[in-house]
């Protein structure tokens, strides 16, 4: 078992759903722990492939095989097995498999008194385990038309998810949103996509990214494809301007958003990124293109998430925030840096999530962190993660995400302009002061008294949290050469001629660190010193306030031009479809027949005497003109 | 001899048929039509068809305009103070005239091989004997058509249910 | 001058016509009843006429004409039953309103 049989590790998703959604309604609780065994296989099929990998040696494999072929072009659905993938893959099935496992517990609702699992719960497994299956193909492929293949499975796979509770109109809502949304970006993925397949005759992604390497594709249509694809990844990984469906999205459970939200799903504009990062090398307008997209959406991000009240929502602009911090990274050409940080961020954006999850869980879905508090005290074990999780990832050392924000600064100071690396330091700053203010508001201060009843979340929801937890706080040390023949992530996880050793610049991990802290620090101190400073602070940017409520005004923008431009062009085309196509066109050739009938029907008035007189003038013609003839 | 008294049974009839065409009155039409049938009748005696002549007498003089007078009294409108031609008379006109012009020049121009007057015709023995012999079969099928259409003549004619409404428009 | 068919072949053509004009101009159905008599006397002028002018044994013309007289009447009888019928249900016997079958 090694990598050739890597292929199985998604084939167990398919296979769960295939029986799910057909056989559920037979099987024990629908089937859901089907669902369980298969991502647990996958998970447990990672780990040969991983070790068949290592001795091998790092690099690149392929294993190719021929899907169907039509003319000159052949389409394959083979594998390629790089340290990208292999890195996507564990995040995949680890992070996959504990939220499986914690959905156990977290899909029972109170039912007429007692807690009964979810009505439908077979088929949130069944989609879960599609979606999961989407994911690892998706990763695995070797050729563009099978990832836009897996690409779209996955974005169906999330519209079914985040609209499970289709009872809600704001769930329905939602669901539609983000599907066109990333629609709209996946247009430009695929218009990408067939321009290097025209140019290069191969859906091969190898293939492709050596002939464009080499010259073989001009600059002006590489640098168009690129732009294309990054649309696609634009609407997937919710830069700006495609970000607004993210934290609608929310609407679905909140495992859901842990596993899609956070970690996977939304990873997937920025791995194809990194994946055809050849290309963008070549397209340096692109490239430059990704980072600004990168850093506005990373500063947007951050500064809603400063004032929403919705804990989910605080947490999905926090996404959007490093989302485009990874997209950053990769404008500035740091692949290392990029992937590992998707890697940490995965496994700290779930476990915050399945925090919000067991506290909404305990507290009968509240998310309004206003009205929590204090928390700490009842649920220590979500307590302690989620403070680990804020730590992390505000880039407090040494926790996980401290690390590869760490990598991230030293990629972009060395390609790019100090503006970009000023700019990231606010954006550095604003997390901080973000998730500070969360945890503090959430699980530190006064418990409110009708919180008293709040208890801590069962096992099955707690055991993934604390497995997340230890992953957060010791994960980032791969960074380092750890011995054994693993000489750090950098030497790992490289793309290029070779790898770059672990770095260690003091004066920008100190500057980095100095800022993490000190944003932490001065958002608890903030919110600590009670609500007037605050609410004083509110006043005074009122502004400022409003413009950051209202998402900046983005939803309203959208809604404008649905509504002005798309439904008005809707209704004239259904006007010239009704009166021209319809009437004139359809109806007009019946008509038509209708009244030349009519016409030629006047000529039968019923009076004999005209009958009589067209006979007789007839045989009078007749007649004169055999007697002419014969004249 | 013979010519003398064609023309004037020829002109007798054909003054009598102008009138029938003619007239306002549809009872002076009936009567001049009785004329001209008179004048037909004369014209088959110049043509040696005497038993024509009688049954035409008896037949159109005696039983048609007879059965014509009756219907005439029975369907008396009152609005023939309006003209009496169809709005498209001059077509017509011009239609008979041309006609009658192609059926004239037709026997003028004919060329074939005619007898000159003869100064005696058949007897009604061989009319008779034509008749039953060589057309028995046409003369039993007048007399099924006469009875159909005696038959039919009643049903039609029958007064009875007063059918309301219209039937065949559209 | 001495008779000649076309003497008689003449009168019957313009018989004919006469007849043929009362049909198509005449307003009231009765009289264009007269009117068609008219062109059956006219024919019968004619096929007696070729009898005679033929040989005059061959008795085809004037028993022809003998059937054409006979239907004329059939004819006649028929056709007046009809115009009272037509009569009593429409209240009329001008042509020009009688155009229920147009269209």
């Amino acid at each position: 078992m090694g990598i050739e049989e890597a292929w199985l590790i998604p084939t167990y998703g398919f296979i769960a759903f295939g029986v799910i959604a057909l056989f559920g309604r037979y099987l024990p609780s629908q089937g859901k722990h089907l669902s369980i065994i298969a991502i647990v296989a996958a998970f447990v099929t990672f780990w040969p492939v991983l070790f068949d990998f290592v001795s091998k040696g790092v690099g690149e494999y392929h294993v190719p095989r021929v899907w169907f072929s039509a003319g000159d072009i052949s389409v394959g659905s083979g594998m390629i097995i790089d340290p990208l993938t292999i890195v996507m893959l564990a995040l995949v099935t680890l992070v996959a498999s504990l939220v499986q496992i914690y959905s156990l517990g977290y899909m029972r609702h109170s039912h007429k008194g007692h807690i009964a699992d979810d009505p439908r719960i077979g088929w949130y497994f069944a989609v879960h385990s599609l979606f999961t299956a989407a994911m690892l193909t998706l990763v695995l492929a070797d050729n563009l038309l099978l990832l836009y293949l897996a690409w779209e499975l996955v974005g169906l796979c999330s519209y079914f998810l985040i609209g499970f509770w289709w009872e809600r109109k704001s769930a329905v809502n939602a669901s539609k949103k983000a599907f066109i949304t990333t629609r709209v970006g996946d247009v430009g993925l695929l218009i990408g996509i067939l321009i290097l397949v025209a140019e290069t005759g191969t859906f091969d992604i190898s293939d492709i990214i050596y002939a464009v390497v080499n010259g073989d594709v001009s600059e002006g249509k590489t640098t168009l494809a690129a732009f294309m694809i990054f649309l696609g990844a634009m609407g997937k990984s919710a830069q700006f301007p495609l970000h607004v469906w993210l934290p609608d999205a929310m609407e679905g459970p909140t495992p859901v958003s842990a596993l899609i939200h956070a970690a996977t799903m939304v990873t997937a504009g920025v791995f194809l990124v990194a994946r055809l990062l050849p290309i963008y090398e070549m397209a340096e307008s692109a490239q430059m293109f990704i980072a600004i997209i990168g850093i506005v959406t990373a500063l947007m991000g951050a500064t809603l998430a400063l004032v929403v009240t919705d804990l989910k929502r605080m947490l999905a602009y926090s996404t959007m925030s490093h989302l485009g911090f990874m997209m950053l990274t990769l404008g500035a050409g740091g692949f290392t840096a990029a992937a590992f940080h998707l890697l940490m961020h995965g496994v700290s954006k779930a476990m915050l999530f399945l925090s919000a999850g067991s506290i909404m869980h305990a507290m009968n879905d509240e998310t309004d962190m206003n009205k929590m508090g204090g928390l700490r005290h009842r649920m220590p074990i979500t307590g302690a993660a989620f403070t680990i999780g804020a730590l992390s990832l505000s880039g407090i050392a040494p926790l996980a995400a401290f690390w590869s924000k760490d990598e991230m600064l030293l990629a972009i100071q060395d390609r790019l302009s100090p503006v970009f690396v000023v700019l990231f330091l606010v954006a550095v700053v604003l997390s901080a002061l973000y998730m500070s203010r969360a945890t503090y508001l959430v699980f530190f201060g006064p418990l409110k008294v009708e919180n008293r009843r709040v208890h801590e979340s069962p096992a099955l929801m707690s055991m993934p949290l604390v497995v997340l937890a230890v992953l957060s706080v010791f994960a980032g040390f791969i960074a380092l050469p750890l011995g054994g023949g693993y000489e750090g992530i950098g030497r790992f996880l490289f793309y290029g001629e070779h790898g770059h050793d672990f770095e260690f610049q003091p004066l920008w991990t100190v500057v980095s660190i100095v800022l993490a802290t000190g944003g932490f620090g001065f958002g608890i101190w903030l919110y600590k010193s009670k609500r007037t400073t605050v609410d004083n602070l509110r006043v005074r940017f009122e502004g400022v306030h409003r413009v950051l409520i209202n998402r900046y005004y983005m939803d309203t923008a959208y809604q404008w031009i649905v509504d002005r431009v798309v439904l008005a062009l809707g209704r004239s085309v259904a006007l010239f479809d009704r009166t021209i196509v319809n009437d004139r066109g359809v109806n007009g050739a019946g008509l038509t027949v209708l009244g030349m009938g009519k016409r030629l029907r006047s000529h039968v008035t019923g009076l004999f005497a005209d009958y009589g007189l067209a006979m007789g003038s007839g045989v009078v013609a007749i007649a004169l003109y055999v007697w002419l003839r014969s004249v | 001899m013979g010519l003398i008294l064609f023309y004037i049974l020829g002109g007798l009839t054909l003054v009598a048929a102008l009138g029938v065409v003619t007239t306002r009155n549809i009872v002076y039409g009936a009567l001049f039509l009785l004329v001209a049938m008179s004048g037909v009748a004369g014209l088959f005696v110049l043509l040696f068809a005497e038993f024509l002549a009688l049954v035409q007498l008896l037949i159109y003089g005696g039983a048609i305009i007879i059965v014509i007078l009756f219907a005439l009294m029975l369907t008396r409108t009152t609005d023939f103070s309006v003209a009496t031609e169809h709005r498209r008379w001059p077509m017509a006109a011009v239609i008979s005239l041309a006609l009658f012009g192609l059926l004239a020049g037709a026997a003028i121009g004919d060329s074939g091989d005619y007898n000159t007057y003869q100064r005696s015709g058949i007897s009604i023995e061989e009319l008779g004997k034509g008749l039953f012999e060589n057309w028995a079969v046409p003369f039993e099928i007048a007399s099924i058509v006469l009875l159909v259409a005696l038959i039919g003549a009643i049903v039609i004619g029958r007064s009875g249910e007063e059918e309301g409404g219209e039937g065949d428009q559209g | 001058m001495i008779l000649e068919l076309a003497h008689f072949q003449i009168l019957a053509a313009a018989l004919f016509c006469l007849g043929l004009y009362g049909v198509l101009a005449r307003r009231s159905a009765v009289m264009v009843l007269m009117a068609v008599e008219l062109m059956l006397n006219a024919v019968n002028i004619n096929l007696v006429a070729f009898s005679a002018f033929r040989d005059i044994s061959i008795v085809t013309g004037q028993v022809i004409a003998i059937f054409v007289i006979t239907v004329a009447a059939a004819e006649i009888g028929l056709a007046l039953a009809v115009i009272m019928r037509l009569y009593r249900r429409r209240g009329t016997v001008n042509v020009d309103e009688i155009d229920w079958m147009k269209g």
